[in-house]
């Protein structure tokens, strides 16, 4: 499994300031491969969650393509782009991303009903037992707090069992035990799993986690670090 | 993706609750509007059927006109008298084909009630309106002292009523027709000239003049193939003194008019209702678009196609229909048949419950109407959720 | 409010509306010469279950341990409420009067109406004591 950008921008309209548009993100390409995590720092307002969206099969490039094994994403239709992100690709998205009108296990299994797949419903105990969420299974997410429903999205994403995983602030919500949980746990899933991971932050946790690190500024990208040896 | 939907329903009591009311009342306006006007009409027709005759000889009183009319539409008791031989003269008129006599009398108060009720005399060999209607629940004749009861006399077939104190048994229960002769009494002639001496023994007399033997209240007419009914109709008042000949079509046509205006006004008032139900339901679900924005978003991020979300939003609409249909549909249909006298008296036309399997469609197709607004009324907010882009519904801080 | 007390004010408002309009807009017949019939009688008897009615809807909205009692014992009352007008007590013959027209209908579904409630009452209530 291979994701591979090529030439990817995205330009927004604005209707202040002396030009309309604006380059949230500068035309890039970036590779994200199997068995490794790929962490993108940078300020707030860089892009990061712009690029995240882009390579995640959730938001249309402006320009460039986004290649799946040589797929590229935005050239199939909605229902198959849609299948395709809910076995390949998972994503823990920045902001609070629980149905209301689920419980907990229900949110955590949803992406295996949603096309009536087997729900893992004995893994994902596991999981919030690492986590520390084993006896929220039942609860309502208005009754957790933000860490809680972090952890409940990274399970949800984790148990989906996908080729590449896409988290964007993973540990905002979270203290210093279960920020070290939670990278610790992405980590085995991308070497042990033989899965990628794609890591936004801007904390400093997660740099030693790092097998690639690129950093975002003004929507352009630049790796910092390589430990395959590779670049831009 | 259906049971998330039924989930979305039952986990969000108050919009849910909502939207089923609102889909419910439209349903109730609906079915039950649609069952006044279908049982008007039913009456209407029970009201021809029952009529029988194309011309009705009643005295000349000014007030006879009018309460024979009445004595159909509302069951108003009329007690009115002519002579009669005005039988055996209309047959002499040229076109006449049959001539049926009737002998009306109004009780001061039989035992059923402290109400007037009305017994309505018949030759079973003459009669043609009536009799082929008695015929029907009955397979012998009305014997003297025996008697046959519209459907609103609550007497059981074998009980003993007392009209001016005469014990008249009861052997039949006319089927409802509608009118006002559901709460009248039928028997033959003897049995009435025993009822009308009871009466006269009573102080309330009947003759016309003193020497009046044989009285009749109305003859009914019938016309024979090939006249004008018109010109017979004028024949009649010719021939016979002091006697009005009533043209039922134009009892028929008056009645017709009156329903054709009620109608027209409950209709009126359903599409009204449908309306502003339609409006309403579709702000509410575009209102329900922002507020459920995010949910989609989410289903969409896990990898949910626009035509599921689609197909979600919908279904959850039909289902809010579909319930409300048939909550407004039972409710209606509760108020409608307990009712149905009161609101028959409240119209003042007959009014006859339709059957059973055109209720029964009715409210079939009530129900699936309303979830079919329904639906229509959430096309647009569902078309807006399946287009809801994760990237900016999810965004930080939000 | 709990849930369980939900139903104790539907049946507190329908007592009201039987009660009441037993005597007024649901009455019996008035009949011309100033006689009572059978359904005078059951237009009385109606306003007791009705009164009745609205001291066990009391009962189940002040008293907690009462509650599921009270319930059960408002279904029996609107049990009988039902079988009153026509089944237990005559109304008039005809089914144009106002005893048979407007007051028996209208007392059915009123205590029907009520029964339901109580059950749904005593089924959540029975539910918290179990």
């Amino acid at each position: 499994m291979i994701l591979k950008a090529e030439g990817i921008s995205k330009t927004f309209f604005r209707n202040t300031g002396s030009a309309n548009y604006f380059y949230a993100v500068s035309p890039l390409s970036i590779e994200i491969l199997p068995e490794s995590v790929t962490v993108l720092t940078g300020r707030s307002g860089s892009g990061k969650t712009t690029l995240l969206n882009m390579l995640a099969g959730i938001l249309e490039p402006t320009e460039g393509k986004v290649l799946l094994d040589d797929t590229d994403l935005y050239s199939l239709k909605d229902d198959v782009l849609s299948r395709l992100r809910n076995e390949r690709i998972g994503v823990v998205p920045q902001a609070r991303s629980a149905v209301d009108t689920l419980t907990v296990m229900e949110n955590i299994l949803l992406p295996a009903r949603l096309y009536g797949k087997h729900a893992p419903a004995e893994e994902a105990r596991q999981w919030m037992e690492q986590f520390g969420i084993d006896s929220l299974a039942d609860a309502m997410p208005r009754e957790l707090s933000g860490g809680e429903l972090r952890r409940m999205a990274i399970i949800r994403a984790v148990v989906q069992d996908p080729d590449i995983l896409f988290a964007d602030e993973p540990t905002g919500d979270l203290d210093d035990e279960n920020t070290e949980k939670v990278l610790s746990a992405l980590y085995s899933f991308a070497h042990d799993q033989k899965k990628a991971v794609f890591i936004v932050t801007h904390e400093n946790d997660a740099l030693k986690y790092a097998d690639r690190l690129y950093k975002m500024e003004k929507g352009r990208i630049g790796l910092q670090e390589n430990q395959s040896g590779g670049a831009l | 993706m259906s049971s998330l939907s039924v989930k979305n329903l039952k986990r969000k009591p108050g919009r849910t609750i909502a939207l089923v009311l609102l889909t419910a009342f439209l349903a109730l306006a609906v079915f039950g509007g649609s069952m006044v006007v279908l049982s008007l009409r039913n009456g209407l027709q029970s009201l021809e059927a029952r009529l029988g005759a194309d011309i009705i000889l009643v005295p000349s009183e000014a007030q006879s006109k009018v309460s024979f009319q009445n004595m159909f539409l509302q069951g108003t008791t009329g007690a009115f008298y002519m002579d009669a031989s005005v039988t055996e003269k209309a047959l002499e008129v040229p076109g006449v084909e049959k001539a049926a006599p009737q002998v009306f009398l109004a009780s001061l108060k039989a035992d059923c009630c402290s109400i007037k009720i009305q017994v309505i005399g018949i030759d079973p060999e003459k009669d043609f309106t009536v009799q082929p209607w008695i015929a029907r629940s009955l397979t012998g004749e009305l014997g003297e002292m025996e008697v046959a009861v519209g459907c609103k006399v609550e007497a059981d077939i074998g009980e003993i009523i007392r009209i001016y104190e005469q014990r008249c048994k009861v052997i039949a229960r006319l089927e409802p027709t509608g009118t006002g002769l559901d709460t009248a009494v039928y028997c033959n002639m003897d049995t009435m000239n025993q009822l009308l001496a009871a009466a006269e023994a009573k102080g309330i007399s009947h003759k016309i003049t003193s020497d009046d033997d044989s009285v009749v209240s109305a003859v009914y007419i019938k016309v024979k193939d090939g006249y004008d009914i018109d010109t017979v109709n004028t024949a009649l008042t010719g021939k016979l003194r002091k006697v009005t000949a009533v043209r039922t079509r134009s009892m028929i046509t008056g009645v017709s008019d009156s329903l054709a205006g009620v109608s027209r006004t409950i209709t009126a008032m359903i599409i009204v209702i449908w309306i502003l139900a339609f409006v309403i339901l579709l702000l509410a679900y575009i209102l329900i678009v922002r507020e459920r924005s995010r949910e989609f978003a989410v289903l969409r991020l896990l990898g949910a196609s626009r035509k599921m979300l689609g197909q979600m939003a919908l279904l959850e609409s039909s289902l809010c229909g579909l319930t409300g249909g048939v909550i407004g549909v039972i409710i209606a249909a509760v108020g409608v048949f307990s009712f149905a006298v009161l609101i028959e008296h409240s119209l003042g036309l007959p009014y006859l419950i339709p059957t059973f399997s055109t209720v029964m469609l009715l409210g079939i197709g009530t129900i699936l109407l309303s979830a079919a607004v329904s639906a229509a009324a959430s096309a647009f907010a569902a078309w807006r959720l399946s287009r809801v882009n994760p990237g900016t519904a999810l965004r930080e801080g939000n | 409010m709990k849930k369980t007390m939900i139903s104790g004010c539907i049946i507190l408002v329908l007592s009201l509306v039987i009660s009441i309009g037993s005597f007024t807009f649901l009455s019996p017949c008035m009949h011309e010469d100033g006689s009572v019939g059978a359904c005078w009688w059951a237009g009385r008897t109606l306003l007791g279950l009705g009164c009745l009615l609205g001291v066990l809807a009391v009962l189940a909205l002040v008293s907690g341990s009462a509650r599921f009692g009270a319930y059960l014992s408002t279904i029996a009352v609107c049990v009988l409420g039902i079988l009153t007008p026509g089944t237990l007590i005559n109304l008039c013959r005809m089914s144009d009067m106002h005893c048979r027209a407007v007051m028996q209908p209208a007392m059915i579904i009123l205590f029907s109406v009520s029964g339901l409630a109580a059950a749904v009452g005593a089924w959540m209530s029975g539910k918290g004591k179990a």
